[in-house]
Parts: C-alpha cells; sequence; structure tokens
C-alpha cells in the first residue's frame, strides 16, 4: 500500500520540479546550493533528476550557466534567462489556477463526506 | 578519492564525447559540496547513494530513451508482429515442404523421410520466427531512435494518430462470415502437398513392399507420360487456387463474390480433375492388374475407382460451395 502511495506521490510531484527549479533560479544558483535551497523549504529532489533537469533547460534556452573558477572549487552557476523568466511567470499563473481548482475540487469533495 | 572517480567514471562512459568533461567537472563539484571537509569513505557512499544508480543519471544526461520501443510505437509493433509472424510461418512451411517432395529420391522409406520432415519444419518455423521478430525488432528501435518529436501520443496502423475517421476502415465481420486465416493457409499448404505430389508421382505414388531396406518402391501407380502430358491444366489449377486464397486472406469473410469464385475454382478443378482420370491410359497396367490380384476384384477395376474418385471429389466441391454461398448470404446484424 505505501510503495503504491509513494509512486503516486513522486508522480504527482514530478511535474510541479521544473517550477519550483525555476522559481529559485532567479539568482545564480550552483547545483548543491539549489538542492538546499529546495531542502529548507521541504521539497526533496533526486540528485538523479536535477542535474540532467538543468542542462535540460539549458538546452531549451530557459537558463544560462558558466563556470565560478574564484572560489576553491570551481562551480557551474545556473540562472534564469529573460525567455525563461517569461515562461516561468506564464507557468505559475497555471500553476496557480491548477492549484484553485484542485482545491475548489477537494472542498467538494470534503462537503459530500460531512453530508 | 578513487570512489568518486569510478562513479563519475561510471556515468561518463555512457555519456557522448564532447559532453562528458564538461559534466564530470560539474559532478566532481557537486560531490564535494556534498561532503563534509575531512570526509571518510562511509560518507563518500551515502553521498554516492544520495546520487543514485551511475545508469539512471547517465541516462538522464541522455535524450535517447530508456526502452528499446515506446509508446508511440507500440502498439504497431504488436500488430505487425501477429500479422507477420503466421504468415511468415507458413510460407517457410509451405516452402519446405514442397522443396521436401520435390528432393525425395524414391530411395528412403516415406515414413522416415516424414519423420524427418516433422522435425525440420518445426526448426524452419522456429527459425524463420526468430528471424521474423530479430528484424522487425531492429527496424522498430532504429525508428523509436531517430524520431526526435517530443509526441509520445502512440500511432495507428498507418503511422499516423488515430481519429475517429479510422473507425470506417475496420471492416465489420460478424464471426459466421468470416474466413478464417487457419483455414486459407490450411487450402494453400494442400495445394502445396498435391502439387508436389503431382510432379512427383513417378517416385511416390505406387505400390510399397517390404525389402530387406524396410520398404520398397515397386511399381508406380500412374503411367508417368500420360500423366505429365496435363501440366498446363495442374498449373492453372495451382494458380487458380492460390488466387481465390490470397482473395479469401485479403476479404476475410464471405461475400458472393468470393462464393462465385470458390464455385468458379471448383468447377475448373474438378473438369479437370475428371478430364485427367477419364483418360483410360492414364493408370499403369501393371499397376491396375496388381491391384486387382490383391483384392480380387471382380469385374473392372478402373471403372471402379474412376466413379469413386469423381464421386468424392464432386461431392467435397458440392460441399465447399454450399458452404460458401450460406455464408455469403448470412444477414450482416450491425
Amino acid at each position: 500500500m505505501s510503495t503504491l502511495l509513494n509512486s503516486l506521490t513522486t508522480e504527482l510531484r514530478r511535474g510541479t520540479l521544473t517550477l519550483a527549479v525555476l522559481s529559485q533560479l532567479r539568482t545564480p544558483q550552483y547545483g548543491y546550493s539549489l538542492v538546499q535551497l529546495l531542502e529548507q523549504c521541504g521539497i526533496s529532489i533526486e540528485q538523479s533528476t536535477l542535474y540532467p533537469l538543468l542542462r535540460r533547460l539549458e538546452k531549451q534556452e530557459l537558463v544560462t550557466s558558466s563556470w565560478d573558477t574564484t572560489e576553491n572549487r570551481p562551480r557551474r552557476y545556473y540562472v534564469l534567462t529573460p525567455y525563461g523568466i517569461e515562461i516561468f511567470q506564464q507557468l505559475k499563473k497555471e500553476w496557480e489556477k491548477t492549484s484553485q481548482e484542485l482545491s475548489l475540487l477537494l472542498k467538494g469533495d470534503e462537503t459530500d463526506e460531512n453530508d | 578519492m578513487r570512489m568518486i572517480e569510478l562513479y563519475i567514471q561510471e556515468v561518463t562512459r555512457r555519456l557522448p564525447e564532447k559532453s562528458r568533461e564538461d559534466i564530470a567537472l560539474e559532478l566532481r563539484s557537486t560531490i564535494e559540496d556534498m561532503l563534509p571537509d575531512n570526509y571518510t569513505e562511509k560518507e563518500v557512499k551515502s553521498v554516492l547513494e544520495k546520487m543514485g544508480n551511475p545508469a539512471i543519471l547517465a541516462s538522464g544526461y541522455l535524450d535517447r530513451p530508456m526502452h528499446l520501443i515506446g509508446p508511440r510505437y507500440f502498439d504497431i509493433y504488436i500488430n505487425l508482429l501477429k500479422m507477420i509472424l503466421p504468415i511468415a510461418a507458413v510460407i517457410s512451411l509451405i516452402s519446405f515442404i514442397a522443396d521436401t517432395i520435390i528432393s525425395y529420391s524414391g530411395e528412403e522409406a516415406v515414413l522416415n523421410i516424414i519423420l524427418n520432415a516433422v522435425g525440420f519444419g518445426i526448426w524452419r518455423i522456429l527459425s524463420t520466427g526468430v528471424q521474423v521478430f530479430f528484424w522487425l525488432t531492429v527496424v522498430f528501435a532504429i525508428i523509436e531512435r531517430t524520431d526526435h518529436r517530443k509526441n509520445q501520443t502512440p500511432l495507428t496502423a498507418c503511422f499516423k494518430e488515430w481519429t475517429p475517421e479510422d473507425l470506417n476502415n475496420i471492416p465489420y465481420i460478424p464471426k459466421e462470415k468470416a474466413i478464417p486465416k487457419v483455414e486459407v493457409l490450411l487450402g494453400l499448404l494442400w495445394t502445396a502437398i498435391w502439387a508436389s505430389v503431382y510432379f512427383n508421382a513417378a517416385s511416390l505414388l505406387g505400390v510399397y513392399e517390404k525389402g530387406s531396406n524396410g520398404l520398397e518402391f515397386v511399381m508406380p501407380t500412374f503411367n508417368q507420360d500420360v500423366l505429365y502430358s496435363y501440366w498446363p491444366l495442374v498449373i492453372m489449377v495451382i494458380g487458380l487456387e492460390i488466387a481465390v486464397a490470397s482473395y479469401k486472406l485479403l476479404k476475410g469473410e464471405w461475400t458472393r463474390k468470393i462464393a462465385a469464385l470458390n464455385t468458379v475454382m471448383h468447377g475448373v478443378s474438378s473438369i479437370v480433375f475428371i478430364f485427367i482420370i477419364s483418360n483410360n491410359q492414364l493408370f499403369n497396367p501393371s499397376f491396375v492388374t496388381y491391384m486387382t490380384d490383391l483384392f480380387s476384384i471382380t469385374g473392372d477395376f478402373g471403372s471402379w475407382i474412376f466413379w469413386a474418385a469423381i464421386f468424392t471429389f464432386l461431392l467435397f466441391a458440392a460441399i465447399d460451395i454450399y458452404q460458401g454461398f450460406r455464408k455469403a448470404n448470412l444477414k450482416n446484424v450491425k
């Protein structure tokens, strides 16, 4: 039962990952700092999903990346492009709409149960 | 640390050459970020466990799918496989049977030949099946990898996406009217068998007697020259049978047209059969004498077998013609 719930939860969250990552990239972040930022907000993301996701976002021209070699170890920083900001805003709106619609549906469910 | 290097190597060896260095560098800095300053092997292990299976990480970087045939092509693939496999199996079986009969030299006992043939036949069908399966899978795996569109919607048999219009192309066949593929293919098999027997009657049909090497061929049933002189007619009947069978396979259900064609086919083959058998030079005279002695039949052996053969042949033809028309005239219940 719990494995089923786990897989359903993963599936539910998978679609929101892109949005979560984009939201944190308005300021430049490197891989591990991004993981920490997300974890602070309670979002745990598989490492094997995050790094390829960042590459893909770069390929789609939503983010750009650059190496910073000034610190003791080189780090690759990712930041939103203007196009990425635009897409992020639209995606955010979509999410807000979806979550409103869903909460309405779920509320309806609760009143049904109370009847 | 060796384990980190090995992990990075395990990921990058699965990636294209040009992106390896960059990704390796990023992975190394990320892994070091996750570790405390003076790390132990145990800590490295726990970090690498978080990074997960190198194969999965690498496949994330690649756009290449981690499956051979994805949802877009799977349905077509399975349908084609179901369609092609039985056809290929039957064709290989028919060609094998024809080949066996034609290459029969008459030296070995028929039973041995049949036993060997069954084994070889099964082997042939299996190897053809494996070949078909292999090549079809290879072709689809290549299509899957060369199609870079992100669309994953499954495709229909015409390699297009499904629309309600597609339903018009599906024939509606009630069960009673359907011509089962097996029936048609068995028919073709029968054609192949009798044709091969006809062309090799000299060494196949006749009297066998127990000899020192098992069964020995003593004398042929037919007068070979007379039997062979009819070959153009026989070829015509073979062609007709194959044509009608192919048409039946194509349509898949009994229609008036198919029933009429079926009648023509039976009519022509009956006429040819009667024409050939009514030639009184057909039977080998020594065979007739032998049979008459063996069963001590009084009267004309030739005419007795003649009428029995004609009656059997016509009876089966008539039954098949009748069934064809009966099924063709069944109402389509829609």
